[in-house]
């Protein structure tokens, strides 16, 4: 019943996951789906940037390394776009130091490839939780504004 | 539009960390060490010969010339000397003989003189003589005929004595001096003397007052007047014959072995080098005014010039003592210098090497990095697959896990193995040494059999146009056939990829520089700027998916290089892109 109702919880939550690398973003997208996310797919930056300005997600899985838009500068989009949208960073062991400068930026976090599916729900599921958190405070601070 | 020439790749270091491939190798590094070790002894040995020679050279030019111009001096200075001395001996003589001649002349003047003397008044004419000189023997005095008609002396039985036949009484007669030296004789005592006679006539007749002159006392004046270390003097006739001579020399009655030349009026004296005895001896000679006699001075040539000798031997051994030191400072200061560049330089050599190291383990890290990248794609795959695989077979997700469903998902997986094995592949094919198979290579034939094999397979089904433009008078070049398709091969499948839909690719061959050109052109969508420093980099693709590895351009890149070759590529964003492969025109077809 516990995990009826986890899973309930996490299907309540829309991923966008943005790779260049097709099989692999079906495969993952499958592995998400399975277990109630609901599940966005790009194969680029500027197709990420298009989803998420019309269908926002709550957090978006980004491939570091893609050829056109590199996933930096389709990171410091998205939060243009959508400051409180969460956004994890898939990487390769070349771009860690890339990975964890865009910390610093505001990245919630980063996941090394080839990516664990555990790993991967833990830090999804903990991106949604920050993200509803800042959006509570956001709501809280416009209240005691007005 | 941008050119970027692949000379700039240098084993894909970064900019800065350019190094040529002999410092990479180990081998070569030692090589280079040799090198310099060799170039600094010939620089050693250069510097050394130089700076000795460029200074002993001159200085031994300049002692030579100081030598001959020292040993001329003293030589001269010794020959001078030696006349000086013969000179005032002559003097000396001449001086001694006119004082004995003006002695007699002046008994001719005296009060008591008569042309019938007594015994008395000839007694007293030699003592006069001996008065002025103690060298005069005995004094007589010769009638018109010669006959002795006054005489004093240690002989009275020479009273009376006719002295018309003796030669010196007859020369005197003839001759036009008043006065006259004879040569040494014997005479009617038979003991050798020198006549000093004078001659003057009274009454229209000649009367003569001769005297004899002890031969020691002349050589006693000799002796005394003699200057420097083995000097020896010695008066001859005009014959040779000795007249005063030092008994251990010679004797009177012997002849010498040097004839002066007969006094002229412009030289009466001078020097002669000549061998006494084996020994080199310098003789000095001077005709005497008062008689025909010479005075010869000899001096051995090791006395006279031992001054030069020695000063000789002093510069000489000053010389190679100043040679010597000055060598030794130069040997030592050179090879200080030169020890102390070595050790600049192989530290130098040593810092490069440690550079070199350096870098290549940067470029290690970076093709490591690159690969591990290259791999972990292929290998997310897997991962992402195998976890789908599990997703079906859990009963949890009810998800279709039949075998063909479950196949599917593998073949996926060994898609992503064999797109990984790929990798490995070409990473290993550019590391593999071996070697080189070269032979004469035609470039048309190898475009066109690249061609052919393309065509069958990746530019299957294409709508891509080939324009052939091959030079027909291509020179062929040196190389191994395979590495060179493959360059082609490379550059081809890259032109295919870049034209989308449909489009032409132009492979054009000819002669550039004196090297073989090959461009390949294509209308696909070009380079962007950005990208184009970055394509013969290893892995560098824009190809994206599982399309490129990114190893094509760079392998190509590579075997170019090590043909000796250029690759430029020209590219215009979606005009196109042209690669000109520039090679080494290597072969030289042997003379038919």
């Amino acid at each position: 019943m516990i995990l009826q109702d986890d899973m309930e919880k996490q299907t309540k939550f829309k991923v966008l996951l943005v790779d260049d690398e097709e099989i692999f973003r079906e495969a993952t997208a499958r592995q998400l789906r399975v277990r109630g996310f609901a599940v966005l797919t790009a194969d680029s930056g500027e197709t990420a940037l298009d989803l998420v300005r019309t269908d926002p997600p709550e957090v978006v899985l980004l491939d570091q390394e893609m050829p056109g838009m590199h996933g930096s500068d389709t990171f410091i989009a998205i939060k243009e776009i959508n400051p409180l949208i969460e956004v994890i960073m898939l990487t390769g062991n070349t771009s860690v130091e890339n990975a964890l400068e865009l910390m610093k930026l505001g990245t919630f976090d980063y996941l090394m490839k080839p990516v664990n599916i555990d790993e991967l729900l833990y830090k999804v599921e903990d991106a949604h939780a920050r993200k509803q958190l800042n959006e509570r405070k956001q709501q809280r601070d416009s209240n005691s504004t007005t | 539009m941008r050119v970027w020439d692949a000379r700039l790749l240098q084993d894909n270091l970064p900019a800065g960390k350019q190094r040529t491939e002999h410092i990479y190798d180990y081998a070569g590094s030692e090589e280079n060490r040799k090198q310099i070790n060799q170039h600094f002894d010939r620089l050693q040995t250069r510097l050394i010969l130089g700076l000795i020679l460029g200074f002993l050279l001159p200085n031994a030019l300049l002692s030579a010339y100081f030598h001959f111009q020292f040993t001329h001096t003293l030589k001269n200075s010794a020959i001078l000397s030696l006349e000086a001395v013969a000179d005032n001996q002559k003097n000396a003589l001449d001086l001694y003989l006119r004082e004995r001649i003006a002695n007699i002349y002046n008994l001719f003047r005296s009060p008591d003189f008569t042309l019938h003397p007594p015994q008395e008044v000839m007694e007293g004419y030699l003592r006069t003589l001996r008065h002025f000189h103690d060298g005069f023997v005995d004094v007589g005095f010769l009638d018109p005929q010669g006959v002795q008609t006054g005489y004093a002396g240690p002989t009275p039985e020479l009273l009376g004595s006719d002295y018309s036949d003796e030669p010196w009484f007859q020369h005197l007669m003839q001759g036009n001096k008043n006065h006259i030296i004879s040569d040494s004789h014997p005479g009617i005592r038979d003991t050798e003397y020198f006549t000093v006679a004078v001659r003057q006539i009274f009454f229209d007749k000649v009367y003569v007052l001769r005297a004899t002159l002890d031969p020691d006392k002349l050589f006693m004046l000799l002796r005394s007047t003699v200057q420097g270390s083995n000097v020896e003097s010695a008066l001859i006739n005009a014959q040779g014959q000795y007249q005063v001579v030092d008994p251990k020399i010679s004797f009177i009655s012997k002849s010498s072995a040097f004839i002066p030349p007969p006094e002229s009026p412009d030289q009466s004296v001078g020097i002669h080098e000549l061998d006494i005895d084996d020994i080199p001896t310098l003789v000095a000679y001077a005709w005497l005014t008062e008689t025909p006699w010479a005075l010869l001075v000899s001096q051995p040539l090791s006395v006279a010039q031992a001054g030069m000798y020695r000063a000789r031997l002093i510069l000489t051994i000053s010389l190679l003592c100043i040679s010597l030191v000055i060598s030794a400072v130069i040997f030592y200061t050179i090879r200080r210098l030169i020890n102390d560049a070595r050790r600049m330089t192989a530290k130098g050599q040593q810092l490069q090497e440690m550079l070199a190291h350096a870098s290549k383990l940067a470029s290690i890290g970076e093709l490591a990095a690159g690969v591990a990248h290259e791999i972990n794609n292929p290998l997310a795959i897997i991962m992402a697959t195998s976890g789908v695989v599990r997703d079906m077979l859990n009963p949890e997700f009810e998800l279709d896990h039949s075998p063909e469903a479950i196949t599917k998902e593998l073949a996926v997986i060994d898609s992503a193995a064999t797109r990984a094995k790929g990798i490995t592949k070409k990473l290993q094919e550019m590391g593999k040494t071996r070697m080189p198979q070269t032979e004469p290579c035609d470039i048309n034939t190898q475009v066109e059999t690249v061609l052919n094999r393309l065509k069958k397979v990746e530019l299957r089904g294409k709508s891509i146009d080939i324009q052939l433009q091959l030079a027909p008078d291509l020179p062929p070049i040196l190389a191994e056939p395979e590495p060179l398709r493959q360059i082609f091969n490379n550059i081809l499948l890259n032109a295919a990829d870049a034209i989308d839909d449909k489009g032409t690719i132009t492979i054009s061959t000819g002669v550039r520089d004196n090297m073989v050109a090959i461009t390949i052109s294509d209308t696909g969508r070009g380079i962007a700027p950005e990208n184009l420093e970055r394509i013969f980099h290893p892995f560098f693709t824009t190809k994206g998916g599982h399309h490129g590895t990114g190893l094509g351009l760079s392998i190509a890149a590579s075997i170019v290089k090590y043909l000796g070759g250029v690759i430029k590529v020209n590219s215009t964003v979606g005009k196109g892109s042209a690669f000109t492969v520039l090679l080494p025109n290597n072969y030289y077809c042997p003379l038919t």
